[in-house]
């Protein structure tokens, strides 16, 4: 009985660690600013990537296409047709769709109606990434994770102003572990898979991918006439790239190298942010790891802010 | 308790899909690759990313509620894709020029234009997708639709011309030796006003 009590008792006490909400905090704020910063750079561009007729490509046509695979995934076209029935133009709703998920993205940077806020930032930015399936890309991908990690876990925490309007008990610490715990195991995954897939073609090790990746339109922000200079360090960076991201799921977890590997992880998403001109996507991840494990390395007032030890079997105990 | 037990079988279920779908697109592009593996190992990865698609209910009828239901929890979820990014190897890309052919006889050149660098990206993402699509009637209907929006900017213009065309980069050594990158023509489309009038619509 002990035999086979004992890996899932090892299990249980993995997957509900006792712990904070800071790291609610810094998910909330993060995907607050990113959900913000997302719609204030398509303010120009929203009607006319997600339009059904006037637009760049017909929104219908990628509502048509999610339709095969599923009917029940949100998209425009079901704001747009419920807007028709009250007589609002799909001009109309969708800048209302826009102004809804700004205000969404505002909401969660202050901390107000977190549960609304976070539901209505996860739908709506669904709705535009489904039905722009044609325009939409990695960082797309990534909001929709946090968004729905977000929306699930047990708002609101205690730096958002919810909390301090309602006065607000503490969540059960044990839900807050697992919602965290999730996020972690889901970066190691994808890392692991990142860095494996990279591993796998001969660019990555002799350095040519990273030459391409940085002087592919529209990502060559910097000149190949600078980049030439550096041609020796191509090999070790591309290397260390997907080495540092199949290490993750393994040395992310030891105290000893977590703060190290979190770092170099951070600082290789502000270098793609930097050198290749995707802010938002380096933004999301760089959320998502801080979020995950970044509360407990980081100290305010002196003091930690999250879990006292890391190992999660002595947390839970 | 009740709690703990409902969220382990939803972690469970959660994360099998994360892992299998990511299994399933990493043999997927081994299978495409080129990569660093022995050419022995596509037919594996092969007939392995198809084990997995049945297990995954994937080669259901699209109609299957299973399928169905799977597919909705996955796009909800965002983990429908795995994590493949510029991998194995970096690809080249794509370009999309609209020639402007007007009624006296003058020719403009066009390419599809947002307003920011962030709109930009997904511009080029669209190309990509139509550059890398091996349906020939979804890349037309998609050139198609370009070239509609940049006719409503042009309304004068008689015919348009979309060229499509791969830009092969230039490797260090290339680069080093003057050369740039190379572009080859993969489809051309011609569109004129009688025509645009009497497409179909889309749906």
């Amino acid at each position: 009985m002990n035999r086979i009590s004992a890996p899932k008792e090892y299990l249980r006490a993995f997957l509900f660690p006792t712990g904070t909400d800071s790291w609610l905090t810094v998910l909330r704020l993060g995907l607050g600013l990113q959900t913000t910063l997302y719609s204030l750079s398509l303010r120009n561009d929203w009607n006319y990537l997600l339009a059904g007729t006037s637009g760049l490509i017909n929104r219908n046509l990628a509502d048509a296409l999610l339709s095969v695979e599923s009917r029940f995934v949100p998209r425009l076209g079901w704001l747009v047709a419920l807007g028709e029935h009250v007589g609002l133009g799909e001009g109309t709703v969708l800048s209302a769709a826009w102004i809804c998920l700004l205000i969404a993205g505002c909401s969660l940077l202050i901390g107000f109606t977190c549960r609304v806020s976070a539901i209505l930032a996860w739908f709506l930015h669904l709705c535009a990434a489904k039905s722009g399936g044609f325009v939409s890309y990695g960082v797309d991908n990534f909001m929709t994770i946090g968004l729905f990690y977000l929306m699930l876990s047990p708002l609101p925490d205690r730096h958002s102003l919810d909390w301090h309007l309602r006065g607000s008990r503490p969540q059960n610490p044990q839900l807050l572990g697992f919602c965290r715990r999730v996020l972690q195991l889901h970066l190691c995954v994808i890392y692991f898979f990142s860095g494996f897939t990279k591993c796998l073609g001969s660019g990555w090790w002799d350095g040519s991918s990273l030459w391409r990746a940085l002087i592919r339109p529209p990502f060559n922000v910097i000149g190949p006439e600078m980049l030439v200079r550096w041609k020796y360090l191509f090999p070790v960076a591309a290397i260390s790239i997907w080495a540092l991201e199949i290490g993750y799921p393994f040395l992310i977890w030891s105290s000893k190298t977590r703060k190290i590997w979190l770092i170099c992880i951070c600082a290789l998403h502000a270098g793609i942010g930097l050198t290749m001109g995707m802010y938002l996507f380096a933004l999301i991840m760089i959320v998502l790891n801080m979020a995950a494990f970044g509360p407990g390395l980081i100290c305010v007032n002196g003091a930690r802010i999250s879990l006292p030890r890391w190992n999660a079997l002595s947390s839970t105990r | 308790m009740r709690r703990k037990n409902v969220c382990t079988a939803w972690f469970a279920l959660h994360f099998l899909l994360i892992v299998s779908f990511s299994c399933r697109d990493t043999l997927r592009l081994v299978t495409q690759g080129p990569t660093i593996l022995p050419s022995s190992f596509k037919d594996f990865s092969q007939k392995a990313e198809g084990i997995a698609s049945i297990a995954l209910g994937q080669r259901l009828a699209a109609s299957n509620p299973v399928r169905r239901a799977l597919t909705t929890y996955l796009h909800l979820a965002g983990i429908e894709t795995g994590y493949g990014y510029f991998a194995p190897n970096v690809p080249g890309t794509y370009k999309l020029v609209f020639e402007l052919h007007y009624p006296d006889g003058r020719m403009e050149y066009e390419l599809p234009q947002v307003s920011n660098a962030a709109a930009g990206l997904r511009v080029m993402s669209l190309l990509d997708q139509i550059g890398r699509t091996k349906h020939d009637a979804l890349r037309e209907i998609l050139v198609k639709m370009l070239a509609q929006s940049v006719w409503r900017e042009h309304p004068d213009v008689k015919t348009i011309r979309a060229v499509l065309e791969s830009v092969t980069l230039p490797s260090v050594r290339e680069f080093e030796q003057g050369k740039g990158a190379s572009n080859q023509v993969l489809y051309t489309y011609e569109f004129s006003v009688s025509e645009e009038r009497n497409e179909p619509e889309v749906p």
